[in-house]
């Protein structure tokens, strides 16, 4: 009944996961479409974050099953390294390999995974870097750039890959706040583009300038999924209302 | 004897001593950086008997006198049917002993990676050789300069063990054996080989702080 076009980018059926007694995730079922915008909300603590680390296997899952265009994804070996290389993933504290530079940082991977060559490769990354906007940063180790800036590198050493979706988790929530936007509007500029994506964010403005789907998570759940236009306007379940009314009382 | 008697008398083998002792803890060290690497590797793998295998290692190595392996090798290895050259058993005892050493600094050095740049080695697809290789190993090699430089001093001075087996040509150590056995140099002819050690050791001291300035990672 499925043909190609119908499989989900992204699928999770019926994923379980504890930490010790504490349940993170409870009978998680989720399918991002390709081209698909989802963003993930709700209160610190409510498993969006495992969610999303559990899709790339950076967290084991205690049962479910989590899907690539209708492929399980395994628990390890050498068919999760090239399916996690399909998944691209941007962290909250980008994670650049701090002993190389930002080139390098973003040809490592290409080169070695994919077996691309490296002056295929370098001209690539420097388009990339070009396009995030820190391509006078190219020759700098990460430690010399600003956060914002490390995070578009971050965000370019991901693309460098062709990543078939992106997972964004909390991605500018280790920035001072005059940068958060110069991040975001990177990751908007995507999501015009048709990127697949599923971003867990705090900024509640941007979800819903760029979200197709909105979800919110409380208590390792998924309480509610909507439209942002309706999950922003008028919510449905009375956690997500408390949700959005703490956001504003701020 | 005094200095200048010394010097003039055994000044060129002074030389030939300082120069064997260089070349020992040139082979020495070099040997023991390849097994420190190699069981490093082994001590962080997914294998959990080749983890068990590296600790064991370094703790075996670790713990034992630099003196007592190389008596073992000499006088124990024979019933065993296997009777190694001196030269050998020297450079076996002091290869062994910096070896587990050199694991520990290299451990040490991996935990100023932050774990981070692990899981994104992990999330762009690399495997475990290519993320040891192109993420981990440089970093710990490039956070630990300054303790591989006192292990290169460390494993100068336990090249002296040589002078313990009839090893030829001599030692640094071994040349003062040689001279208070066949002469009177006292204890000035200690004091000329415990300078040659302390000027090599400066010399390495002075170079692998250089070396650490220029590959220090920033953070």
């Amino acid at each position: 009944m499925d043909n190609q076009k119908n499989v989900p980018m992204i699928e999770l059926r019926h994923v379980e996961k504890h930490y010790g007694d504490q349940h993170v995730l409870r009978d998680i079922n989720l399918s991002v479409r390709k081209g698909e915008v989802v963003v993930i909300i709700g209160p610190s603590g409510s498993g969006k974050s495992t969610l999303c680390r559990s899709i790339k296997r950076l967290e084991p899952i205690d049962s479910g099953e989590i899907l690539l265009e209708g492929e399980p994804i395994p628990q390890e070996g050498k068919k999760l390294a090239e399916l996690r290389a399909q998944i691209g993933m941007v962290f909250q504290s980008f994670n650049l390999f701090a002993h190389r530079t930002v080139l390098d940082n973003i040809t490592l991977a290409p080169v070695d995974v994919l077996k691309k060559s490296r002056k295929e490769v370098r001209e690539e990354a420097l388009r990339l870097l070009e396009r995030v906007g820190v391509r006078d940063q190219a020759d700098k180790v990460p430690a010399q750039l600003s956060g914002g800036q490390q995070q578009r590198a971050a965000i370019a050493r991901s693309l460098a890959m062709h990543p078939k979706v992106m997972l964004f988790d909390e991605p500018t929530s280790a920035l001072d706040p005059e940068m958060i936007q110069e991040v975001l509007n990177v990751i908007a500029e995507l999501a015009q583009e048709g990127m697949t994506m599923l971003i867990v964010t705090h900024e509640m403005s941007f979800a819903r300038r760029v979200a197709d789907r909105v979800i919110f998570m409380d208590g390792g759940q998924i309480v509610e999924e909507n439209t942002p236009e309706l999950f922003f306007s008028n919510p449905e379940s009375q956690r997500a209302r408390d949700f959005l009314n703490s956001l504003h009382a701020e | 004897m005094g200095l200048t008697d010394l010097l003039s008398k055994y000044g060129s083998q002074y030389f030939q001593a300082l120069l064997t002792t260089w070349r020992l803890t040139a082979v020495s060290f070099a040997g023991a950086f390849l097994i420190g690497i190699l069981i490093t590797v082994a001590r962080v793998s997914p294998i959990r008997p080749l983890r068990i295998f590296g600790d064991i290692y370094v703790q075996i190595f670790r713990n034992i006198p630099g003196a007592a392996l190389l008596i073992l090798l000499v006088y124990a290895l024979p019933y065993l049917q296997i009777v190694l050259p001196y030269d050998v058993c020297v450079t076996t005892a002091t290869v062994l002993i910096p070896s587990a050493f050199c694991s520990e600094h290299l451990m040490s050095g991996m935990n100023t990676i932050s774990p981070g740049q692990i899981e994104a080695a992990r999330a762009l697809g690399l495997t475990f050789l290519q993320m040891i290789r192109r993420i981990i190993i440089p970093q710990a090699l490039r956070s630990s300069v300054l303790p591989m430089t006192n292990l290169l001093v460390a494993t100068m001075l336990t090249t002296s063990l040589a002078s313990q087996v009839p090893m030829r040509p001599r030692d640094l150590t071994g040349i003062v054996s040689y001279i208070n056995t066949h002469d009177t140099g006292g204890v000035m002819a200690f004091v000329i080989s415990a300078a040659l050690y302390c000027l090599t050791a400066l010399v390495i001291g002075k170079i692998g702080s250089l070396v650490d300035r220029k590959v220090r990672i920033l953070r």
